[in-house]
């Protein structure tokens, strides 16, 4: 398989009269986006805005990330989601890089959602404090999940992934500045040169623990739930073939963002032929019952083995009980004769005294940790909010909270917040890019 | 100018060898041996006054040496408290780490000690302060002072102590996310440990596996049928008003609900305010996760004996072990006062 | 929590699906239940094959606690 991605370096993003891409600047003609966006006619109130860094902003509850981009051959950009279903990972695809899509509910948040600051000292929790992004901040008629604290957030993540689609259009007929090619082709008979290095398989766990359909991680439109683990070319995940979900506490959380640009793949591809043999993804998911955790566990060891891996990168879109799943994986691995470097964050706790995994093994032995999902985090009033920051107190964000003896709500009159990391939108960046580590004390 | 008091042992307080470990405790005025380099060491700070005592004397007279020693600093203006190096001498650091922790108890000041990492003391307290870890030989004085000193003064002007590993303190149990200073992203890092690992190279985990913690097993109930049994449950059920407004997430309260009266917990009457999964099925029936229908039972047929008046609630996700025990440690005079006999705990 | 009540003097018994988190974290005695967020009766199934297995597995619970353990043990239900 063969996806090349053409790159188009977005500098700045200004509102104006046509969608185009032109030095750097993309234009977006507002109301035509908007009017797009209210096709689905869930959607019920619509704004776009856009956030730099550097810009005083800050946005709450974010539901979703997503890169604009643009398929040459007119497949759709999410197969089986948002368009029908096509194989992806293979051709050309165009991608406005340093920016993004970004999904914020106008009033109601939940669980799953979070925060983005654009600047001062909250801008460094999130990856997409660095980038330009497009900002959809909408509601939606969805009154059955209003006040739920668990929303699958359905129209409005839908739009976001649309919007994405539409705005790629723009450079459909350009030429890109640069481009990246990813190639691999089959597994075996590679080549002695590339077959005498050690074979690695990337083992992704995203998330998929609701039993209810909706919530959950999509692989081609579906459902993770109902999904045991199998072999996938690592070009159809940065292609489109994941989707985002909407469940578990958002630090910990892979948008579809970070599907389509995953480092782990792309830094497992440029070892590939010169200290390792890449071999590929074998995509798993995680679980609720310890049956199904253990389920498939035994179906990842067995892929790794029968493909003949001698490592393995283990990564898991999750913590709490997916600690469980990422244990259970990692040791059925070893125990199969692979070894296994885990990717994980860790809840040690305000205090950073709590045990950092629910559960332990000493067969895992090499972990790379990307953060605390419960370190407290108070940061001063920013000039902007976009969507509306009494969610994070109001809705059950995991980060946040209505009161507190000690420490208050969550947000104050002043426009300051107190929460959790937790909270933090895709702030523990396990899908590879995390500057951030776990240090003694 | 901020003001330090150093504790030293009758060796390095200049007193004598092993024959004057027995000395009682005493106090000086100024700075006397390793207290003389950490008046050179620390900014901004005098050294007041230094405490002498013998090894054994602290040893074996351990109440009567703290006691002495508290009262000596009584009323006296300390900003730290400095005991060391200790080095290798098992006994010196037994007493360092007894006295600091007392100190830091009595007059809530921060204390910094050093001992090397093969003795008692280390262990015993690494978890209550900053202990540097030393030398073996006295020889080391300089750089262990010096290595006091860099945390103390951090203590001093009130900025972050860093790392264990980069101010080479012993890990008090403690983690916490940090940024890289050059922003190595997890994918680098991962990388480098996968090669390593692979070629069969020394690599260095970033979670190192920690001990598991253990209590002993608690002796069995002999008379179950006339045995009192509570019901406690961190999966969240609750009245559906939520009274006690337990958290549904990090939770850092508990609540407990009469059934006394009850046969069973009715949808719509209680629900489950816990956000770590789907809540449909334990709303439609609480019983699935805090079964007072299936024990009421188990009661009239005589299984156990009777049932404690109340089910007690928090959440498990996200709840910090220090929390949990501490609720727990709420609930249990609750148990004791009603002479509960054993506990069952659902967990979600 | 389980520890700290064990601490105290009390028997006590975990009923929870993920074992290895409970043997992870200390319970001695501990009795499986079937999944996270429907512990003790699974609502895809009747109502009276829910309320057995919920009888079942809560009488295993309260049993253990008038069984002597040498060690953390995960009663068979």
């Amino acid at each position: 398989m063969k996806l090349t991605i053409g790159n188009f370096h977005v500098k700045d993003i200004v509102f104006g009269s046509e969608l185009s891409f032109k030095d750097g600047v993309l234009t977006i003609n507002k109301e035509e986006a908007l009017a797009f966006i209210r096709e689905d006619d869930r959607i019920t109130e619509a704004e776009l805005y856009i956030a730099k860094p550097g810009d005083k902003i800050r946005m709450c509850p974010v539901k979703e990330a997503i890169e604009p981009r643009c398929r040459l051959d007119g497949r759709g950009l999410f197969p089986g989601y948002t368009s029908e279903m096509a194989p992806a990972g293979d051709g050309v695809t165009y991608a406005l890089k340093n920016c993004s899509v970004l999904v914020v509910g106008r009033h109601w948040g939940g669980f799953q959602d979070g925060i983005i600051d654009m600047s001062g000292e909250g801008q460094k929790y999130t990856y997409y404090g660095y980038l330009n992004n497009i900002v959809l901040v909408a509601d939606t008629n969805e009154e059955f999940e209003r006040h739920e604290q668990q929303k699958k957030n359905d129209a409005l993540r839908r739009a976001g992934h649309k919007l994405a689609e539409f705005i790629g259009q723009c450079v459909k007929d350009l030429t890109p500045e640069d481009t990246e090619v990813y190639e691999l082709g089959q597994m075996i008979k590679r080549g002695a040169e590339v077959e005498k290095l050690p074979s690695v398989v990337y083992v992704m766990q995203p998330q998929s623990q609701m039993e209810e359909m909706g919530y959950n991680d999509l692989v081609y439109g579906w459902d993770m739930n109902h999904f045991v683990p199998t072999v996938m070319h690592p070009n159809e995940v940065l292609d489109g073939a994941l989707v985002s979900g909407s469940f578990m506490p958002v630090s910990s959380k892979w948008s579809t963002y970070d599907f389509q640009n995953c480092p782990s793949i792309k830094a497992l591809y440029a070892e590939h032929g010169k200290t390792i043999n890449f071999l590929g993804v074998i995509m798993s998911n995680l679980n609720v019952a310890l049956e199904q955790k253990e389920r498939s566990a035994l179906f990842v060891a067995q892929i790794a083995k029968s493909l003949g891996a001698d490592g393995a990168v283990l990564a898991e879109e999750g913590y709490g009980n997916p600690d469980a799943d990422f244990v259970g994986c990692y040791v059925a691995l070893e125990d199969a004769g692979v070894k296994v470097v885990g990717v994980t964050n860790e809840c040690t706790g305000r205090d950073g005294q709590s045990q950092p995994l629910v559960t332990l093994d000493e067969k895992c032995d090499a972990i790379v940790s990307c953060g605390n999902v419960s370190e407290l985090i108070e940061l001063p009033p920013m000039e902007t909010v976009l969507g509306e920051l009494d969610a994070l107190k109001r809705d059950g964000l995991s980060g946040g909270w209505a009161d507190d003896e000690l420490l208050g709500p969550s947000v104050r009159a002043d426009g300051s917040i107190i929460m959790e990391n937790n909270s933090m939108f895709c702030g523990d960046q396990v899908i590879g890019w995390s500057p951030k580590t776990m240090k003694e004390f | 100018m901020k003001k330090a008091i150093v504790y030293v042992n009758q060796f390095f307080g200049q007193i004598g060898g092993e024959e004057k470990a027995g000395a009682a405790p005493e106090i000086h005025e100024g700075q006397i041996g390793p207290a003389m380099q950490f008046a050179k060491e620390l900014e901004d700070t005098e050294v007041t006054h230094t405490i002498i005592c013998g090894d054994n004397y602290m040893g074996s007279n351990t109440d009567e040496a703290v006691q002495t020693i508290l009262g000596m600093l009584e009323g006296k203006e300390m900003d730290i408290f400095l005991a060391g190096p200790a080095f290798q001498a098992g006994r010196y650091t037994v007493a360092c780490g007894t006295i600091c922790k007392a100190v830091k108890e009595k007059f809530g000041v921060p204390v910094v000690t050093s001992m090397n990492e093969e003795t008692p003391g280390v262990d015993m307290f690494k978890k209550e302060m900053y202990i540097l870890k030393g030398g073996n030989i006295a020889s080391k004085m300089r750089q262990d002072v010096k290595a006091m000193a860099n945390v103390a003064n951090k203590l001093l002007k009130g900025e972050p102590v860093g790392d264990a590993e980069t101010e080479g303190y012993f890990a008090r149990g403690i983690r916490h996310q940090v940024w890289l200073e050059d922003g190595t992203p997890a994918t680098v890092r991962m990388i480098d440990m996968l090669l390593k690992k692979l070629n069969g190279e020394p690599f260095k985990t970033e979670l190192p596996m920690p001990k598991l913690d253990r209590v002993p097993i608690a002796p069995a109930i002999k008379d179950l049928p006339h045995a009192k049994i509570a019901l406690l449950n961190t999966g969240g059920i609750v009245p559906v008003d939520n009274p006690d407004h337990i958290q549904s997430a990090s939770a850092t309260r508990w609540g407990r609900y009469n059934i006394a009266d009850t046969e069973a917990l009715k949808g719509g009457e209680y629900k489950t305010i816990h956000a770590g999964f789907d809540p449909a099925a334990a709303d439609a029936n609480p019983n699935v996760i805090t079964p007072v229908d299936a024990l009421k039972v188990l009661q009239k047929e005589g299984v156990f004996g009777s049932l404690h008046d109340y089910f007690y609630t928090t959440v498990g996700t996200g709840t910090t072990e220090a929390e949990a025990r501490r609720m727990a440690k709420e609930i249990i005079p609750y148990l004791k006062e009603d002479g509960v006999d054993g506990v069952i705990m659902v967990s979600t | 929590m389980v520890k700290e009540v064990e601490k105290a003097g009390f028997p006590i018994v975990q009923m929870c699906n993920l074992i290895p988190v409970a043997k992870t974290v200390g319970s001695n005695r501990i009795v499986p239940t079937i999944s996270i967020p429907y512990p003790l009766g699974d609502p895809g199934t009747s109502k009276e094959d829910q309320w057995k297995l919920r009888y079942h597995r809560t009488k295993v619970a309260v049993e253990s606690l008038g069984i002597d353990i040498k060690e953390q043990t995960v009663f068979k239900v």
